[in-house]
């Protein structure tokens, strides 16, 4: 594609790869079962696929400076609700109108009244909707030369399988009830096979795409994820509580502190420090009435308004970890450096949260063989090593035997690691899903180095 | 004032202790842990509590600004206290509400009971919250090492004896005599002791023929009035009861016996699998048997499961927590199990009310001392069942109180100095 040529070498965008060449495409699966297993990933395609398109779209988020018509120079920014929202390129208004249709499906599945316990088991019914009419929706909405991009012929998997793979983990747990920042991870490798495939070919490039597949489908997803969860009362289950960035989201907090700072020329990177001019104080944040009127233009502060929709109590307390950001002396930017390397090391370097992902022929498993070793940082030490003890019996069964947990585990190091990951030991059925996906936290170092921080 | 009353009253505003006195405190605290057994016996009158994992500010009891019988933490308190794990993370102050029953625990040892939850684990706490606290509030992690230490030695159960089947009033308002004619079972108070609703123990014509009680199939709500609530707290037939077993989680296909959980070896990191953590993990659910747990450890257990338990060690309850219920209790299986819940709108998010299960001391001949299971080194093997009324029917359980309360209102107090960001936004 032309357009993907046109981009300087020095800021990388995702590739899109050649309609005219077969692929060999791979029904996705999880690949990461066990903590070091973390360790592989940050060595793969898939991870390296995914840093470049989050650098891709939060660059394009970031204010530019523009000359008018009179030469004089002014500065463009982009806003939820403007015009890449609202008219956005024909293939970004496609998966706007999926979007919607998902949400349309809300209504056909009220909250079922009769007890529960906390999570609202309708969610389900909405889920199995989803399931079963996703292949249409697909069909409509997504033309077929990217469903059935460049296929093998006699291949029993299309790029339609990876797609329908990823949209269908973006919504959260069925089972559990809860949604979290994996499943916001899927949303994005969603988008990222779409790019992939060659589907958002009908945009200008050069940042002019990226914003609207951030205002025009990354916003209305959350829009719509966040409506799910207060229908339904999705459980924050693996939630940090108050010692995460938050219970649901991460990626609104880097595009939206993108959004805020300094502006750039489409030549210069992104700035690790400062704001535009006129920008709200990174400490109004704690003022719900600022809030109210930001979360209208920008993603972050949309984020931090759907957190005060939920929440009560005082802010510095449900929200320490926004609360101390806040405090950031440097600007917008300097959040947003720091938003990507957290998300570096909360999302993408745990194992609770990236044991979920799936990967395919887009999102490879295949190691990058450019891939720099990651750093062995306090987490990357402590991910759970653990042994298969001896035979578990089956449930119901051998009720009163001999105790196997005094064989069990050595006692893990101390420092950060991961509860009860584990292949399923004999005698359980390998179904067994895995624990709940915790929220960003504060803790761990930076992980590893390219794409990620200067 | 001693330093230990002191260190009370610090925590109790949510201030926390030096880092030398922390170390002291979890020291002394692991002294009185080691001697207990798995399964510690309790006496009634019992107070109960769970997931103590959010700010202990709002607790209407037994802690800091709060309504009630705050009070009576001025003396040693007049009830047992048994606080059924989860003590730490995802909460602002779970590191004062620990050290905080540390303290009352050093302080009235035979009054406090903790039991452990699967949050008190190392390798839980540094992914939910609690690790990151203890940095951010001391800047290393020495006091996250000794709380962990002192998890290692926490018991995994308790075993009440001696709740009668009548209560005793709430408040020093109603007399006694009410609650002795009224054959009560479940009430729901509010936190000042007002009674919310109130269930009559059902005699034995109003039970249905398969057994089961006979508000399962009315269907009625019978949560705290207004609630929308779906605790299913329906009552049982009057006959006389049993122990009640406490654990955070649920039961084990690997524990038949109380017996059996008082042979584990505890003193260690809660493993990934086997009876001790299915002890702290699972959850009971709508099922025949055993299933898998979606939480990846532990397993569900379903109806059948419970009643062969209770039957076969003289219990008439299991009272255990780890999960979240709207209501703040939840009881399941024909009462032969409850959750309970004593964490309000949870993560300041959840909007639920909470929980805390009271059991009245025995008087006179109606205690049920005499038929527990406890842990006084016999075997009742050969008791076994002949007490029976009836095989495999479940046991009338002990009156029970719950005291359901809301989130306090905020306090009024300014906002903190912003602490130093993590390392990503230097």
């Amino acid at each position: 594609m032309a357009s993907n040529q046109a981009t300087p070498g020095r800021f990388p965008t995702l590739e899109i790869l050649d309609p005219s060449t077969a692929h060999t495409f791979i029904q996705p699966a999880k690949r990461i079962n066990e903590g070091p297993d973390v360790n592989a990933f940050l060595k793969t395609k898939a991870y390296r696929d995914i840093g470049i398109f989050v650098m891709q779209l939060n660059r394009a988020m970031c204010p530019r400076k523009v000359k008018d018509e009179s030469g004089k120079e002014k500065t463009e920014t982009f806003q939820i609700g403007s015009q890449y929202e609202t008219q956005p390129v024909e293939s970004v208004r496609k998966i706007q109108d999926l979007l919607a249709k998902l949400d349309s499906l809300i209504d056909e599945a009220p909250p079922d009244p009769g007890p529960r316990r906390f999570g609202n088991v309708s969610c389900r019914k909405w889920h199995q909707m989803v399931e079963e009419r996703i292949p249409n929706l697909l069909r409509e909405h997504v033309p077929e030369s990217v469903l059935k991009f460049g296929s093998t012929p006699g291949s029993p998997t299309s790029a339609e399988d990876e797609l329908t793979s990823y949209l269908l983990g973006s919504f959260g747990s069925a089972q559990r009830l809860d949604y979290g920042t994996g499943h916001e991870l899927s949303f994005l490798a969603f988008i990222g096979c779409l790019w992939k495939l060659g589907a958002f070919s009908d945009g200008k490039a050069d940042g002019d795409i990226e914003r609207n597949i951030v205002l025009g489908i990354f916003e209305p997803y959350l829009r719509v994820v966040r409506r799910l969860i207060l229908t339904y009362t999705l459980e924050p289950a693996g939630s940090h509580g108050v010692w995460g960035l938050d219970d649901h989201s991460f990626q609104p907090y880097i595009y939206g502190s993108a959004q805020l700072t300094r502006p750039i020329t489409d030549d210069e990177p992104m700035p690790l420090e400062g704001s535009i001019l006129r920008a709200p104080k990174p400490g109004n944040i704690v003022k719900a009435e600022i809030v109210d009127q930001e979360r209208k233009r920008n993603m972050y502060f949309s984020a931090v308004g759907f957190i005060n929709d939920v929440k009560t109590g005082p802010f510095w307390e449900h929200s320490p970890m926004l609360f101390d950001i806040s405090g950031v002396r440097d600007g917008w930017g300097k959040i947003n450096k720091g938003m990507i390397k957290m998300f570096n090391a909360e999302v993408l370097s745990k194992f609770p949260v990236v044991q979920h992902f799936t990967f395919g022929y887009l999102f490879s498993w295949d190691q990058d063989p450019d891939a720099l070793e990651p750093q062995q940082s306090v987490h990357m030490a402590n991910q759970p090593n653990v042994p298969i003890s001896g035979n578990m019996p089956a449930p119901g069964g051998a009720v009163g035997m001999a105790a196997p947990w005094a064989q069990i585990t050595s006692m893990p190091p101390p420092g950060a690691g991961v509860p009860y990951s584990r292949i399923p030991p004999n005698g359980r059925p390998t179904s067994r899903p895995g624990p709940p996906e915790p929220q960003p936290g504060p803790t761990g170092l930076p992980t590893t180095r390219a794409p990620w921080s200067k | 004032m001693s330093d230990l009353d002191k260190a009370i009253a610090q925590l109790r505003a949510c201030r926390p202790i030096p880092e030398a006195q922390v170390r002291e405190l979890c020291h002394k605290a692991r002294e009185l842990l080691i001697e207990e057994g798995n399964v510690v016996t309790v006496a009634a009158p019992v107070t109960a509590m769970t997931d103590t994992t959010t700010d202990m500010r709002r607790y209407p009891w037994p802690v800091p600004r709060s309504h009630g019988a705050l009070s009576s933490w001025r003396r040693p308190p007049d009830t047992n206290y048994l606080f059924m794990g989860d003590f730490v993370d995802r909460g602002f102050y779970s590191l004062e509400s620990f050290l905080l029953l540390l303290c009352l625990k050093v302080r009235y040892p035979d009054r406090m009971t903790l039991i452990r939850g699967n949050h008190e684990s190392r390798q839980i706490t540094t992914v939910y919250g609690f690790y990151d606290e203890c940095v951010r509030k001391y800047g290393s992690a020495n006091v996250w090492r000794y709380c962990c230490d002192v998890f290692d030695y926490l018991a995994l159960g308790a075993i009440v004896l001696g709740a009668s089947n009548t209560l005793s009033p709430p408040n020093e308002h109603i007399p006694s005599e009410d609650y002795a004619e009224a054959d009560i079972e479940i009430e729901v108070c509010n936190a000042d002791g007002d009674i919310m609703s109130r269930f009559q123990r059902r005699d034995n014509e109003q039970r249905s023929p398969n057994g089961a009680s006979a508000s399962t199939s009315a269907g009625g709500k019978t949560g705290p009035p207004g609630s929308g609530a779906s605790g299913s707290s329906g009552g049982s037939t009057g006959n006389p009861t049993g122990a009640v077993l406490c654990v955070h989680g649920g039961l084990s296909p690997l524990i038949d016996t109380v017996d059996k959980i008082r042979l584990l070896d505890r003193k260690q990191e809660v493993p990934h699998e086997g009876a001790m953590c299915d002890l702290l993990w699972s959850d009971p659910d709508e099922i025949d048997g055993w299933g898998l747990s979606p939480r990846g450890a532990g397993f569900l257990f379903g109806a059948d499961i419970v009643k062969v338990f209770n039957h076969r060690n003289d219990l008439s309850l299991i009272a255990r927590a780890h999960q979240l219920v709207m209501e703040g209790f939840k009881e399941m299986f024909d009462a032969s199990i409850v959750t309970v819940w004593s964490a309000p709108n949870y993560c300041y998010r959840c909007g639920n009310v909470a929980a805390v299960l009271e059991l009245s001391e025995g008087g006179g001949g109606e205690s049920i001392m005499a038929r527990s299971n406890g842990d006084v080194g016999r075997s009742d093997g050969g008791m076994r069942g002949v007490m029976m009324e009836s095989e495999g029917a479940p046991k009338n359980g002990p009156a029970r109180r719950y005291r359901v309360f809301q989130a306090a209102p905020q306090d009024s107090r300014g906002m903190p100095a912003k602490k130093p960001v993590a390392d990503y936004f230097l």
